[in-house]
């Protein structure tokens, strides 16, 4: 029984940052109708923003913290501009956006491997590593810290959608861009505060990642796992997401924990086979017709 | 108010209206008529900014009308789309209060809110439903409401009474008469050209892109050519 609730809290750290991850690509789904695949490009600088940050700058864990996040606003931003602006001014087809997409994030990919190298690197130990004891359970530091900022950040951001203005005309533009444009409401900087939030979000979940493991330049391709979160919640959904990265972060530490943590990653691979099969709009999303 | 001189505008590659001319003033009830693919909407996605013109110009109040659909709402111009596209993810309210996106005057927000629920009572019932939950009939008038809580001056009306049942057909052009006596001046484009002539005091009629025939609505409903093209000459000729 203690292994069991070791391994939910476990998973709901991972699953937490996953969520932080998937509500990047929810966001922008919801609004533009394309997975945006720069996202794990964008994580993967936060984690070496935050982890520059502490090594050369030498700046104490929270400055770094927000150094990388508002770093990888400002990227998330640059890259909507460069990479889709221009598509959206021409009215381009959902496929040139996910193209368009893929190459930006081949591109954040190799400049960092051509910039700062290919090798791994380790963050500075910033947290003791001793866990703290509850009873019988043993919460890491750096989960407990996982968790409690992720669920902080993710209640922020669906309080800004559910109850300010600007966070209506973001619901708004999800159902229909163009009737948002006709209320008055300027398209343009909706899509740019959607990229700045899950930029914002995708710095976090970087220096967590990075934390946790270890920074290098692949390390975007975590956002496999945050992808199949979003699309095992419904994609465009921020509830389906949020939903969907906790349950897959407790299945994954489930499997690593009773059966063997091989299999752990094929468990998001099964999960995203059966989503697409049984129920490809997933647990709480829209209707994807039409869409790429 | 609105001048729209020689207007010229492609899109996809297909040359939609080729220098259309028209006017409309204050306090007018406009309609364009025309068939399926004349550029009838074309020709108000042009006016509310989302197609650009190759050539000619839009005044407003004799001034050049910006090519951002946003800025052009804060100049007084709102549009209810053909398909009404209300925001049917979200309660009949909200959709009301993103019509006033743009203003700040909590106050006379609410006022205008309560004059569209006085205008729509249906909508009042149904205060704190979604809106993809609504009829079609009252997702037409949720699209009115919304258009007016821009408190736009000029409203474009794209296709009001499309796939409405005949008796509601009937109530959406005496809301339309209501909302002029609200003193907004209306441009209307419709396939129901009869109706439209009904209510309109000037028409101008749009055939592949050009306005072909332009007039007082009464004059125009009387026209054989156009009785013969969009108002089925022998039912008219019955009635009359």
């Amino acid at each position: 029984m203690t292994q069991f609730f070791q391994q939910v809290i476990n998973g709901l750290s991972i699953g937490s940052v996953y969520a932080l991850m998937a509500v990047g690509y929810s966001l922008v789904y919801s609004i533009m109708n394309f997975s945006n695949f720069a996202h794990g490009g964008v994580i993967m600088l936060g984690a070496y923003f935050g982890f520059f940050s502490l090594t050369l700058l030498h700046l104490p864990f929270l400055a770094a913290f927000l150094l990388a996040s508002i770093g990888t606003t400002i990227l998330a931003i640059v890259v909507e501009r460069i990479a889709y602006k221009p598509l959206r001014e021409r009215k381009a087809p959902f496929l040139y956006f996910i193209i368009s997409a893929m190459g930006a994030s081949i591109l954040l990919e190799n400049i960092v491997i051509a910039t700062i190298g290919p090798t791994f690197r380790t963050y500075p130990e910033v947290f003791a590593r001793t866990p703290i004891s509850i009873g019988p359970l043993a919460i890491g530091r750096l989960d407990l810290l996982m968790f409690v900022i992720s669920a902080v950040c993710l209640t922020a951001l669906i309080l800004f959608i559910e109850k300010t203005k600007m966070g209506k005309a973001i619901q708004a533009a999800a159902y229909n861009i163009k009737a948002c444009a006709l209320m008055g409401i300027n398209t343009d900087k909706v899509i740019l505060i959607v990229f700045g939030l899950g930029g914002f979000l995708a710095g976090v979940a970087g220096v967590f990642f990075g934390m946790k493991y270890t920074v290098y330049p692949q390390i975007g391709n975590i956002t496999t796992k945050s992808f199949i979160a979003a699309v095992f919640g419904g994609l465009g959904s921020l509830p389906g997401a949020v939903l969907g990265s906790v349950i897959l972060g407790i299945l994954e530490t489930f499997v690593a924990g009773y059966l063997s943590s091989q299999y752990r990653d094929l468990i998001a691979f099964v999960i995203l086979i059966g989503v697409l099969i049984i129920r490809p709009s997933g647990i709480m999303g829209k209707n994807t017709e039409d869409k790429a | 108010m609105l001048t729209v001189k020689d207007l010229h505008v492609s899109y996809g590659g297909i040359r939609a209206l080729k220098g259309v001319s028209l006017a409309v003033n204050k306090g007018e009830i406009v309609t364009i008529i025309g068939a399926n693919g004349a550029g009838k909407s074309t020709l108000l996605n042009t006016i509310s900014g989302f197609l650009k013109p190759t050539r000619g110009e839009i005044l407003y109040n004799n001034e050049k009308l910006a090519h951002r659909p946003d800025l052009i709402v804060k100049t007084g111009i709102c549009h209810v789309p053909e398909g009404r596209l209300i925001f049917a993810n979200l309660t009949v309210t909200d959709n009301l209060i993103l019509g006033a996106y743009l203003r700040n005057d909590s106050k006379a927000i609410k006022e205008d809110l309560e004059k569209v629920f006085t205008l729509f009572p249906r909508l009042k019932e149904r205060e704190l439903q979604l809106a993809g939950t609504l009829s079609g009939g009252e997702q037409q008038m949720l699209a009115m409401g919304r258009a007016l809580m821009t408190n736009g001056e000029l409203v474009l009306m794209d296709e009001p009474s499309l796939g409405l049942a005949p008796l509601l057909v009937q109530t959406v052009f005496d809301i339309i008469l209501q909302i002029r006596a609200l003193g907004k001046t209306i441009l209307l484009v419709e396939q129901n050209a009869f109706k439209a002539l009904n209510i309109a005091d000037r028409a101008y009629v749009l055939e592949q892109g050009r306005i072909v025939k332009q007039g007082p609505a009464a004059e125009i409903a009387r026209d054989p050519a156009v009785r013969a093209a969009y108002l089925g000459s022998k039912s008219v000729a019955m009635k009359a």
